[in-house]
């Protein structure tokens, strides 16, 4: 006999779900493919070896971050120096945890210079620049260290979008962190060149 | 810095939830000091390598679990030919999987007959008995699979109590289940000789 998977269990999951995994040792390859067996579920690993557990996101939040990536794919695309990625891509960090920014960038000489086969896994590589957009069910404290995180791991430039405060929390290394009161764009000059965020849609209800 | 244990998590999962752990190889210890880890929550690992993680209970069922466990108890100490075990106790199936009943009993011989060693971890070994309580989260289909694996593996008889529908469902090897309808008691015998289970206490 089997048990067949638990029906509704991805999306009934209202939080997400921090498990100790510190226990089992487990290959790059191994956690590569637990994930994508998993594929309802999203999944993050922080540098103590705790598995983050992600429901799907609702789909208004899904919306603003598609919204987000896009602006930054668009431009990345005139830009040609550097190449956006979506939610959906894993990265390795310096400190041993993997994290899947909702949007980011990486030149395209540092992301070049890694071999085929890092490329095809969640990648050994931090982005210059991540957008994480605080969902309903975040806390600010995790994202706002989670944030810190990515700068101490080498981002060049952190954007935290909080719909629900209708703020960006701008990050860089060194800097003091910027809090912008409901900014109709925010200017990632110097890191992207000429790039503007335009935050608009994500203040207003999705649709209006 | 580190990311602290996400507040109330444990407490607001709602149901179980199945992770496909297949791609993993991870020995024996490594799932007990594993689930050790992850104390609030409770774990079993399916033959096919699902891990399913459960929610604590709500305090209704874990009152019900008490009183069964405190009756099989009670008896298992008077008849005194086997052990009696909780809720927290895994233990390792034939098939690979790992469970853990809301009760359950095994002959002492056949206790006796482990390693201190496997004593010690999720045993490889069937118990003769078990109870599972339908709690809110559960879902019946998945208990009523869980049960037929239970016999397919050795359980010489087992019940499921379902509180919302106060129903048990008797298993046996090679018999088709029993099904008893708001039913003041159920017996144990002959497995468990003398055993009954007074369940308007569990009815309410």
């Amino acid at each position: 006999m089997t048990i067949k998977p638990i029906p509704g269990t991805a999306s009934t999951l209202p939080y997400m779900l921090a498990l100790d995994f510190s226990a089992i040792s487990m290959t790059d390859d191994e956690f590569v493919t637990f994930c994508c067996n998993n594929g309802d579920l999203r999944f993050e690993m922080t540098a103590n070896r705790e598995l983050i557990i992600m429901p799907p996101a609702h789909s208004d939040t899904a919306w603003k971050e598609g919204r987000l990536f896009l602006q930054v794919a668009n431009w990345a695309d005139i830009d040609g120096t550097g190449l956006a990625f979506s939610a959906s891509a894993g990265f390795s960090f310096p400190n041993g945890s993997m994290k899947a920014p909702d949007a980011c960038w990486i030149l395209r000489e540092r992301w070049n210079a890694l071999e085929q086969a890092e490329q095809a896994r969640f990648a050994p590589i931090c982005p210059d620049f991540v957008i994480e957009l605080r969902s309903r069910t975040d806390s600010l404290v995790y994202v706002q260290e989670k944030m810190d995180e990515y700068i101490e791991n080498g981002v060049r430039l952190g954007l935290l979008v909080d719909p629900a405060q209708q703020r960006v929390h701008v990050y860089r290394p060194g800097e003091t962190v910027t809090i912008l009161d409901h900014p109709d764009a925010v200017s990632c000059d110097p890191e992207l060149s000429g790039f503007k965020l335009d935050l608009r849609d994500i203040w207003r209800p999705v649709g209006s | 810095m580190t990311i602290k244990p996400v507040p109330d998590t444990a407490s607001t999962l709602p149901y179980m939830l199945a992770l496909d752990f297949s791609a993993i190889s991870m020995t024996d210890d490594e799932l007990v000091q594993f689930c050790t880890d992850n104390g609030p929550l409770r774990f079993e690992m399916t033959a096919k390598r699902e891990l399913i993680i459960m929610p604590p209970e709500g305090m209704e069922t874990g009152s019900n679990n008490a009183t069964i466990l405190q009756r099989l108890a009670n008896w298992t100490e008077q008849d005194g030919t086997g052990i009696a075990f909780g809720p927290s106790a895994g233990f390792t199936l034939p098939n690979g999987s790992m469970k853990a009943a809301d009760a359950c009993w095994i002959l002492r011989e056949r206790w006796n007959a482990l390693s201190q060693d496997e004593k010690r971890r999720f045993s490889h070994i069937t118990p003769d008995f078990v109870v599972e309580l339908r709690s809110e989260s559960d879902l019946l289909g998945h208990l009523l699979e869980k049960m037929e694996e239970y016999i397919e593996n050795g359980v010489r008889l087992g019940w499921l109590i379902d509180p919302r529908q106060r129903r048990v469902y008797i298993y046996r090897p090679g018999e088709a289940v029993e099904v008893l309808d708001d039913p003041a008691a159920v017996s144990g015998d002959p497995e468990l000789p003398g055993f009954t289970l007074d369940l308007l206490e569990i009815w309410g």
